[in-house]
């Protein structure tokens, strides 16, 4: 539980901590991409402006590609570049370098392509509502028991939507890619969450061109939330291409509006569910939930997504009669893609506004109602998992006893009767497996390396980056408070693919879960095995030895077995816990919804460092509550959004109070937080509103315009 | 075209482009990498400076508007007394995550210490709304600010000056 510093944290301040841009190679030249402006069609002709002068130019396209023409993914679909015909805007046609930055951004500025337009899907609603537009695998959870609905049992039935929601990393997606012909290898610097991935991307699209490409991190990645999964693949894979035929270093930094119309975002949802509730024990009985993603125009990594969707989709209760499907849609939009939550924020979206709904409709408190149907101990989730433990009650009580949840239910109303203005309360659980899903980890084979230098130094070689979690630091504090050692000689080495081991994606909120947990049991191993009480004492009495190198893998408890056929088994080991209570203030005259506090009460079973685990839950509940109350990125008749000027980030001012509270903290394991906080808070503030008005709104976000909308529509009834 | 102006407490010159961003003469022409670019359009405030003591979006200032005047960068307030003791107050409650954003929120917080420093949240919230941080959720930034107004008057006022 110290809260050591970070270590990276005053060269962050003080400017001298690199991050991607601030790198700079001997003769590097510019690159930037050209993509597709027309939603599908085939490509007719490229128009080169005049007046420049081409052979000072380096241009790249799918015809280029030594390799082949397929990002690696968990389903490879989607080529680096495309062919002859487009089929989203924001694909990818060619990369272009040139020593000058600003000549170069003026030149593909002026750049025509002529197309022949074909139909396109661009509307999430359009998408979503056709089942025609149904591509990939359908997953399907079946737990159903075969019974009948008895007649007096209470059907609720009501579709929900969420919209894309954009990672907004502050450091925009950046690569660098240098070529060594002689040696032929492709050194990429890159500022990513997956070096292996990007390894991977580039050795695809040069095959044997290269002998091996070489991925080293930039010190800084400044923010990533997903969104540096794995689109750097792809931006790797140009940028390394353009290096191979200049043959000279080329970087690539998107500009932010580039970044935000073309890279990955959080999936759009439709999200429809049945219930049937028994009116008498207040118990739901049953529930179909049909789960649909809308995953742009290639299935890239959606299928994964997916699984968590439905995996995640019942929310925390336990229904003894539970059939779900998912299923992805395809619009001619980029591919959505990786952000944190990944595909669970959109299944509580929907169960936790629907049991709400549920107990609005049948006059029961809602924290009555979702005491009663939480998963306790003996329960199951509807693949049979067995359900060990009651800790998400238990943030539920905690977190309706802190924030005087019931007491304010009755002041507000109160308040509420004599004001035009209202209050509200709001609230909502969430749960996040963590690691890979299903058997993931066992595949993933992560390996961990350690060198113990002749000083004691110890040097700690994972694959996973800190992008501003502080998981370099507390990594490495895993690491020496297991053996005792001394903060300032335990490092974490800045990933390099040539150096370390493949410790898999820093992803899945697996890095501490996974690779921290690895790292503890690794360090007592050490110890067990050399036999020292003090490891400073050992490496001086025995110099001859060092410097050392071990390494460690990670072995999957047996516990984990999981049927991806039948979607039947245990699909994560550990799960993380959470509930939160929102209070809002709704400002009747602008229709604004202002948040005033948030409380969050967690379970991420042992805290190992108490300041940063909170400062990482408080950023990533502000994305959540952000994700329902004003961020979005599509807008029918306006299509989609161009740079932080027009999608609504929350600043300073949109800040409520964030309360966070760890419980079960004497856990021996520290489970996943990466993710967590994103998932459940939006919810609460839907609820809220509810609560404030009496209105539901059934789709994110809860924008002035909205509520308008359905305020007016409510009084027209 | 050719200008000159102070640059953390030094007189410089260059010549250039008078259409050049304030921010890529800092990064390209001084190698000050502290500046940071998150949007370019001035909305995230990522690459702020101080412009004649006044905090301005570098991406949104060109070289004609800065000759003769004095910037100031993060650099260049890492140097000075409160600068330091705001990165201590930023360090000590780990606000710092990817750290893309801090610098400019140095630039901000510095500026609202040395204009006003009172520890009050309102208006610490209004000082800092114009820049962006999407790892944080803010509340860090404003437990460290909080914190440098209650120890500014620990810092000797000579040496501030
Ligand atoms: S880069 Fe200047 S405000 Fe964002
Ligand atoms: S710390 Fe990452 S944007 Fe602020």
């Amino acid at each position: 539980m110290k809260s050591i510093r970070k270590i990276d944290a005053i060269p962050k301040l003080n400017g001298s901590w690199k991050f991607l841009d601030d790198y700079s190679y001997e003769e590097m030249i510019h690159g930037q991409l050209l993509y597709s402006t027309c939603h599908h069609g085939t490509i007719k002709k490229i128009h080169f402006p005049d007046g420049y002068n081409l052979s000072e130019f380096t241009v790249v396209s799918a015809a280029n590609i030594p390799g082949e023409n397929i990002v690696p993914e968990p389903v490879c679909d989607q080529p680096y570049m495309a062919d002859k015909e487009v089929f989203h805007f924001g694909q990818v046609i060619m990369g272009i370098a040139h020593p000058n930055r600003k000549l170069l951004r003026e030149f593909i500025r002026k750049i025509k392509i002529e197309y022949e337009e074909l139909p396109a899907i661009i509307d999430i609603k359009e998408c979503l509502e056709n089942e025609d537009n149904v591509f990939g695998k359908e997953l399907i959870i079946d737990h159903r028991t075969g019974r009948k609905p008895d007649p007096n049992w209470i059907h609720h039935h009501k579709i929900y939507y969420t919209p894309h929601q954009e990672q907004a990393y502050l450091e925009p997606q950046g690569m660098i890619a240098v070529w060594q012909p002689k040696e032929k290898i492709m050194f990429v610097r890159a500022t990513c969450q997956c070096p292996f991935f990007v390894k991977e991307g580039v050795e695809t699209i040069m095959g044997s061109a290269i002998k091996e490409a070489v991925i080293e991190t930039s010190e800084g990645i400044g923010g990533a939330f997903g969104g540096k999964e794995d689109f750097p693949s792809l931006l790797a894979g140009i940028t390394s291409l353009l290096s191979y035929k200049s043959g000279k270093p080329v970087k690539i930094v998107l500009e932010r509006e580039d970044d935000i119309q073309i890279t990955t975002k959080r999936h759009p949802a439709r999200i429809e569910i049945e219930t049937w509730t028994d009116p008498e024990t207040r118990k739901i009985m049953k529930i179909y939930i049909d789960y649909r993603l809308d995953a742009g125009a290639y299935q890239t990594l959606s299928p994964v997504v997916l699984a968590r969707g439905v995996l995640h989709a019942i929310s925390g209760y336990s229904i003894p009669d539970a059939y779900i499907r998912g299923r992805l849609f395809r619009s001619n939009t980029p591919s959505n893609g990786a952000f944190r939550g990944f595909g669970a924020p959109q299944a509580f979206a929907a169960m936790e506004a629907h049991v709400e709904s549920i107990a609005a409709d049948m006059n029961i408190n809602p924290y009555k109602f979702r005491r009663k149907n939480i998963f306790r101990i003996g329960n199951e989730f509807p693949t049979t998992q067995p359900i060990l433990e009651n800790n998400l009650s238990d943030c539920l009580e905690r977190v309706i006893e802190k924030s005087n949840y019931l007491q304010k239910l009755e002041e507000f109303k109160e308040w509420n009767k004599t004001h035009k203005d209202k209050k509200g309360i709001g609230i909502s659980i969430g749960y996040h497996g963590g690691g890979y899903t299903g058997n993931g980890e066992k595949v993933l084979n992560s390996e961990v390396k350690v060198v113990i230098e002749k000083d004691a130094t110890v040097k700690i070689y994972v694959a996973n980056t800190d992008m501003g979690q502080g998981a370099h630091t507390t990594l490495a504090q895993m690491f020496f408070e297991a053996i005792d050692h001394p903060r300032e000689k335990c490092l974490v080495q800045l990933p390099n693919t040539s150096k370390t081991p493949n410790s898999g994606p820093t992803v899945a909120s697996r890095t501490i879960y996974i690779i921290g947990n690895l790292l503890r049991r690794f360090a007592l191993k050490i110890k067990d095995e050399l036999g020292f009480e003090n490891l400073d004492d050992y490496v001086s009495s025995n110099q001859n030895e060092f410097p050392r190198e071990f390494r460690m893998k990670f072995v999957q408890d047996p516990s984990v077995v999981f049927d991806e056929e039948n979607y039947v088994g245990v699909a994560y080991k550990d799960y993380s816990w959470a509930a939160c209570v929102t209070e809002i203030y709704f400002h009747a005259d602008t229709y604004q919804i202002e948040l005033t506090k948030s409380w969050n009460v967690i379970d991420i079973g042992k805290v190992v460092n108490q300041k940063i685990a909170v400062g990482q839950a408080e950023g990533g509940i502000l994305q959540g509550l952000a994700y329902g109350l004003c961020e979005f990125f599509y807008k029918a008749g306006y299509g989609r959004m161009h740079g932080f000027s027009d999608y609504a980030l929350p600043t300073t001012m949109d800040l409520p109070e964030i309360d966070v509270e760890f419980i079960h903290t004497d856990s021996p394991i520290a489970k996943g937080l990466g993710e967590i906080p994103m998932d459940f808070p939006a919810p609460s503030v839907r609820n809220a509103f509810h609560n404030a008005t009496g209105i539901f709104i059934d789709e994110y976000p809860l924008v002035p315009e909205r509520i308008f909308k359905s305020l007016t529509a409510d009084e027209r009834r | 075209m050719k200008i000159k102006f102070i640059l953390n407490e030094n007189e410089v010159s260059i010549d250039v482009d008078p259409m050049k961003r304030l921010l890529d003469i800092l990064r390209e022409d001084f190698g000050l990498t502290g500046t940071k670019e998150g949007c370019g359009e001035g909305e995230c405030g990522a690459c702020t400076v101080l412009l004649d003591g006044k905090p301005v979006t570098s991406c949104l200032v060109n070289a004609v508007h800065i000759d003769g005047k004095e910037v100031m960068t993060s650099e260049g307030i890492a140097q000075e007394p409160l600068g330091k003791l705001l990165i201590d107050c930023f360090d000590e409650t780990n606000a710092v995550q990817c750290g893309f954003c801090f610098p400019g929120f140095l630039v901000t917080s510095y500026h609202y210490l040395i204009t006003d420093g009172e520890k009050n949240p309102d208006k610490i919230k209004k000082a800092l709304s114009g820049n962006i941080c999407r790892c944080t959720g803010y509340q860090k930034i404003f437990e460290s600010v909080m914190l440098a107004c209650e120890r500014k008057p620990l810092i000797s006022t000579d040496q501030v000056n």
